[in-house]
């Protein structure tokens, strides 16, 4: 299968004088337009795996291929390039920027890669934001709009340049359950729709389970990695629940 | 180069940053304001000192040279002489011609007069004043004692017996136009003169001078040369150099300029321009602190949206530029709208005046040096926040919120 992220012996170190270890030698790879989500209890280390396999902070050691481009020591600016070419992100928090309305937010990136955007391009944003059923909200700010709404807009953000891989946080993270599964329910599908890799960091298992595969992270290791049509809806269950690797 | 994100960017905080925006706004048109009045205001003032001492007179004077009065007489015995010999001024420039053509055709003079002057007196009845008589070239001397403005009635003729006499001689001796005059020199030989106008040059001084033309002064005194060279130049502040280089050229004669002639202005006036120097550093650097302490905050409150920013994409380079872009649009905006205030300023200072009876110097030089010293000021207070938003991390945000 195609591989588009391959992580060897990835390590990370936190701290100056007193180093502590974040990442123990971490060997994975994500293979194209899957939905894998990285589950484990928090300190585990996942979401410091999502931010070095996303550019965002470099690892402390380790190789890291993203495309067959090598990024283990890359440049910050030549990161940020490429995380704006290819990544959409997503997190817990909706990371908007209050100053610019919805709509002007989902445009942002196109600003940041390519310059002023095409009333062609307002357009296609518009038809991404009617699918997420946020259209109407287009000129508001971010501190106008509900929780759902501005998860949603950061999601029309993340995937309006038609992004190579989208990497979200606990997306749903600070919706209440019901609103939350709506949200997930409409970006897995959009995502999939689209034919992006998405790359999913949870503690939650009801939302773990919708993913092709599923890594477990326990202090900084890799404890299981497995895809759900392999093992089966049931077998996955269980393996998602069995809490073997953990010490407590 | 500029990316469109940035400009965009640093234009949008700006809006959205309303009060922070204004207050720098306002902070930065009063510095501009007050240094264009500043300016403005010494500047006119210097002007109207410097016009009031030399508008009305030569700013370059070419003198005999002084000589050292030979010894005729010899004491048998060595007589120890405690007193050095008076050094007495020659009376007058015989060949003249030279000097008079080397000032011609030095650049930037607008006019050269040989000029013969002398004491002479003026009597009516029996009164009887002390006045100077100065034989001019009337073309040159006119521009030189700028006579066709001064002159307060009658005209500019200087031909045959006419003369020119100064306000103060004419009020004391109540004289009109067409009435004739006697003046005699220092030996008593004496003329009758015919005024055929009437001039005010400022001062006392210079109002107790009759001028005529030059012929008539030569033989008036019996003169074969004449007494001095008087030029005028078209930047005042050139005339000591020229001074400089013409007595440099010649040997015979002396020379002397007007800054030569009024070191106690010029020194007042430096020391006028340089507490208004001070002054203005001053205003400059409380505005820059300013700057950078309200854009400082600006980026410690926008680091979240530079985080979200640089997950985006922005890269270290863009994240300096939205702020010192903000810097450079403040100091922009903030000059423009100081100009206006400074140039309301001015105007109610000219209509008022305040008693003045100067008026501003408003010039090119006045409107753009505190614009560019604002926006320059702006850019080196925004490097700060700048220098932050560079090396602030999206991880450091995203990580905490």
């Amino acid at each position: 299968m195609d591989e588009i992220i391959v992580a060897r012996n990835l390590t990370k170190r936190f701290g100056e004088v007193v180093q502590f270890e974040v990442l123990h030698g971490i060997d994975l790879s994500f293979t194209r337009q899957e939905f894998t989500a990285i589950i484990g209890p928090s300190g585990s280390g996942k979401t410091t795996l999502l931010h070095i396999l996303s550019l965002l902070e470099p690892p402390s050691s380790g190789q890291l291929f993203i495309n067959g481009i090598d990024f283990s020591r890359a440049d910050i600016n030549a990161c940020a390039h490429y995380r704006n070419q290819n990544f959409g992100f997503i997190f817990q928090f909706h990371y908007l920027l209050p100053e610019f309305t919805a709509l002007e937010n989902v445009l942002l990136p196109y600003w940041i890669g390519e310059g002023k955007p095409s009333s062609e391009l307002k357009e296609k944003a518009l038809e991404l934001m009617e699918k997420l059923r946020i259209r109407h909200i287009k000129d508001k700010y971010p501190y106008e709009i509900s929780g759902g709404e501005q998860q949603r807009v950061a999601i029309a953000r993340a995937l309006f340049k038609n992004p190579k891989i989208v990497f979200a946080d606990e997306p749903t993270g600070n919706l209440d359950r019901e609103n939350g599964f709506l949200v997930l329910e409409m970006m897995t599908r959009m995502i999939r729709e689209m034919g992006v890799t998405l790359i999913l960091v949870t503690h939650d298992r009801e939302i773990a389970i919708r993913a092709d595969k599923i890594i477990e992270l326990v202090d900084g290791r890799i404890c299981k990695a497995f895809r759900v049509k392999d093992t089966g809806m049931e077998k996955a269950l269980e393996l998602i629940e069995d809490r073997s690797c953990r010490i407590d | 180069m500029v990316r469109p994100y940035e400009f965009m960017i640093a234009r949008r905080f700006l809006i959205k940053g309303r009060i922070q925006t204004l207050v720098i706004l306002i902070g930065i048109a009063f510095g501009v304001s007050i240094q264009f009045f500043l300016l403005s205001l010494i500047g006119g003032l210097q002007d109207d000192l410097i016009e009031r001492t030399v508008g009305a007179s030569p700013h370059i004077i070419v003198l005999p040279a002084d000589v050292i009065p030979i010894q005729t007489w010899k004491p048998e015995k060595e007589i120890r002489e405690t007193r050095q010999p008076t050094i007495l001024e020659k009376q007058e420039i015989l060949s003249w011609q030279n000097y008079f053509q080397y000032l011609k055709n030095y650049p930037g003079i607008t006019a050269v007069s040989p000029i013969v002057e002398g004491q002479g007196f003026i009597s009516k009845g029996d009164a009887s004043y002390s006045i100077i008589m100065k034989g001019i070239d009337q073309a040159a001397g006119s521009i030189i004692y700028n006579l066709a403005k001064n002159l307060i009635s009658g005209r500019l003729e200087l031909t045959g017996n006419s003369i020119l006499l100064g306000k103060t001689m004419a009020d004391k001796l109540q004289l009109t136009i067409g009435n004739r005059i006697f003046i005699q020199n220092q030996k008593g030989q004496g003329d009758l003169f015919v005024i055929a106008g009437i001039f005010d040059l400022g001062s006392v001084a210079a109002n107790s001078i009759v001028f005529t033309n030059l012929e008539r002064a030569r033989s008036f005194f019996g003169l074969n040369g004449i007494s001095a060279i008087e030029a005028k130049v078209q930047r005042i502040f050139d005339a000591e150099k020229i001074a400089a280089s013409m007595a440099r050229e010649f040997s015979r004669i002396k020379t002397e300029s007007w800054q030569g002639r009024n070191r106690e202005l010029l020194t007042a006036l430096r020391s006028q321009s340089m507490s208004s120097s001070i002054i203005q550093l001053l205003v400059v650097v409380s505005i820059s602190l300013a700057i950078a302490a309200v854009l400082g905050i600006s980026a410690i409150q926008k680091s979240r949206q530079l985080g979200i920013l640089k997950a985006m994409g922005v890269d270290n380079r863009g994240a300096a530029l939205i702020f010192l872009l903000q810097g450079l649009m403040l100091g922009f905006f903030g000059s423009v709208l100081g100009i206006l205030i400074g140039y309301g300023m001015s105007y109610a200072f000219i209509q008022t005046r305040g008693g003045a009876t100067f008026g501003l110097r408003i010039n090119l030089f006045n409107l753009i040096s505190p614009v560019i010293i604002a926006i320059l000021a702006s850019a080196l207070a925004s490097l700060i926040p700048a220098r932050r938003a560079s090396k602030l991390s999206p991880i450091e945000v995203i990580r905490y919120g």
